[in-house]
């Protein structure tokens, strides 16, 4: 659980960590995009080859980026397993019993695996280099206009941040609960399946006891402070644009046009 | 001047059996009173009912003049600023400037005001240097520093401090302990301490001992300690510098000063004069 790197903020100084939160939230989406529509490799390739740029740009290191990926390793070995088993286009590779992998089975299952791959590298990118609050503050101006059909963009924004700033918390709070049943006996690694879930019980339990407490204590702190939900604050941080954020945005643009384009031309 | 006013306060959370019953009393403006008492005495809702947290069954409570009703909540909650027991779950911002900023945004104050004023609190509370500190970066007792700045920072005229020492360590204990009664000096603000350390009652102007969800005493500590075995009866100590003082006080000799130090150094005084 210390190791978790995905969604964690690395306080560095790059062009990348410099950019308007807002810049790099569309210029994400966009390249996310830009990654689901080409059929052709050597398009996916040199979205690749713009990823690998950004990163090496951002100075987060490519070991921090392989680390976001291992919670993600069994959802593509599943990924993998389903399309082997799915999809029977091409050529007879090989055959054991009941199970025939053709060549179409791997060709999607690469696809598959490499816009993921690309899709996590743009989503870690993007929490590594901006801080959890800019990020909030960042959605929250995006989603602005949503104001005017009343959706409530600035409690969903603080939900978001309320959220973020509380998973370290969470976590602490787990470790210290997890300890604790651990020095009355309880093993959460080794046992049965049954005694599996009876440990497990005894850590959620109390986590959500713990949770719930800290969720009343911070509404009376949020309330002591002056805090009405829908009520007019003033800001204490606004976001501004630069001529960098404007180039990022319109590159993005330009990536994604490239990429559908590819999809009739190539 | 009294700036708050309890009158028959009844508060009840599950409607079987009053958790206050029919309390009154009055704090004056400038004071630095403590609110003493066992577990489930009825202190710490007592701080929650002032600041409108939790609504009253039956009885009045008068801010500053103001009556606390829907009407006045808001206006009553800008003059009362809360630190409350755990550091962790009262910090709303991402860093320590975001967290004292919060306060301010809720009460509207200008974006282009709000730097000096973070400047100005985190000064005071000696966190300047850490304004881009995350909470998971900071002691139990910085956090608890940080939630006295946001809470000075909304200028109220009362800090209420429901019982912030508690969960501290020896040091995060006296620093939090020494800076409410910094704040207290000059009568800048009125400090309402609701606490489980019987120590902090000799640094308090009054005392308020709370049994049963009734006031059981309120005066000043020297008087409050003066009736150590009727304390003990509901399970509340009497602090060492107390007992020493009283046991004094029955041999004709009056001590005055409320801390080692100064005790110390009066006996020292009176055995030099004889």
């Amino acid at each position: 659980m210390k190791t978790a790197v995905l969604g964690k903020y690395m306080p560095l100084n790059s062009p990348i960590h410099n950019l308007d939160p807002r810049a790099k939230i569309i210029a994400m989406f966009l390249l996310i995009v830009a990654v689901f529509v080409p059929q052709n490799y050597f398009v996916t390739l040199g979205l690749f080859a713009i990823i690998l740029i950004c990163v090496i740009i951002s100075r987060i290191g490519f070991k921090y980026i392989l680390q976001a990926f291992k919670p993600l390793i069994f959802m593509m070995f599943f990924l993998l397993v389903i399309n082997i088993l799915t999809v029977k286009n091409g050529t007879l590779l090989a055959s054991i019993g009941p199970l025939s992998i053709y060549t179409g089975a791997l060709s999607s299952t690469l696809a598959v695996v490499t816009r993921l791959v690309m899709m996590i590298m743009l989503t870690t990118l993007l929490t590594a280099t901006t801080k959890p609050l800019d990020l909030t503050l960042g959605i929250e101006y995006i989603l602005g206009p949503l104001k005017i059909v009343k959706f409530p963009v600035h409690e969903v924004a603080m939900m978001i941040s309320i959220a973020l700033r509380f998973i370290p918390t969470i976590i602490e709070e787990t470790m210290r609960i997890m300890n604790s049943q651990k020095s009355r006996g309880v093993d959460f690694e080794e046992g049965k399946l049954k005694e599996k879930i009876s440990a497990i019980l005894s850590l959620i339990v109390p986590l959500f006891a713990a949770a719930f407490q800290r969720a009343y204590d911070l509404a009376d702190a949020m309330e002591a402070r002056g805090y009405v939900p829908g009520a007019n604050r003033t800001k204490y941080r606004k976001l501004a644009y630069r001529f960098s954020d404007f180039v990022v945005i319109f590159f993005s643009i330009a990536i994604l046009g490239l990429s559908i384009a590819s999809r009739f031309v190539l | 001047m009294n700036i708050i006013s309890v009158k028959d306060a009844v508060f009840s959370y599950d409607g079987t059996r009053n958790h206050v019953d029919g309390v009154s009393f009055d704090i004056e403006a400038g004071s630095y009173t403590t609110i003493v008492g066992h577990n489930g005495s009825g202190k710490s809702t007592m701080a929650k009912l002032i600041d409108g947290l939790l609504e009253l069954k039956s009885g009045e409570i008068f801010v500053d003049g103001l009556k606390l009703d829907l009407e006045h909540l808001y206006e009553i909650r800008s003059r009362i600023g809360i630190v409350f027991q755990n550091p962790d779950n009262q910090f709303i911002g991402s860093t320590i400037r975001d967290d004292i900023a919060f306060g301010l945004e809720n009460h509207q104050v200008k974006s282009e005001e709000m730097d000096a004023l973070i400047e100005e609190y985190s000064r005071k509370v000696g966190l300047f240097d850490l304004l881009d500190k995350e909470p998971q970066n900071l002691s139990g007792g910085q956090k608890q520093r940080v939630a006295i700045a946001g809470a000075m920072a909304m200028r109220p005229k009362i800090i209420i401090f429901d019982e912030a020492t508690s969960m501290l360590d020896p040091k995060g204990k006296r620093d939090v302990k020494r800076l409410m009664a910094e704040l207290n000096d000059d009568n800048r603000f009125t400090i309402l301490s609701i606490t489980h350390d019987i120590e902090e009652v000799l640094q308090s102007d009054y005392c308020l001992v709370m049994n049963k969800g009734k006031v059981y005493m309120h005066d000043t500590p020297e008087e409050i300690f003066k009736h150590g075995a009727e304390l003990k009866k509901i399970g509340l100590d009497i602090p060492f510098i107390a007992q020493v003082k009283e046991e004094f006080r029955k041999q004709g000799i009056k001590l005055k000063k409320n801390d080692l130090e100064g005790v110390a150094e009066e006996l020292w005084q009176l055995n030099s004069n004889h």
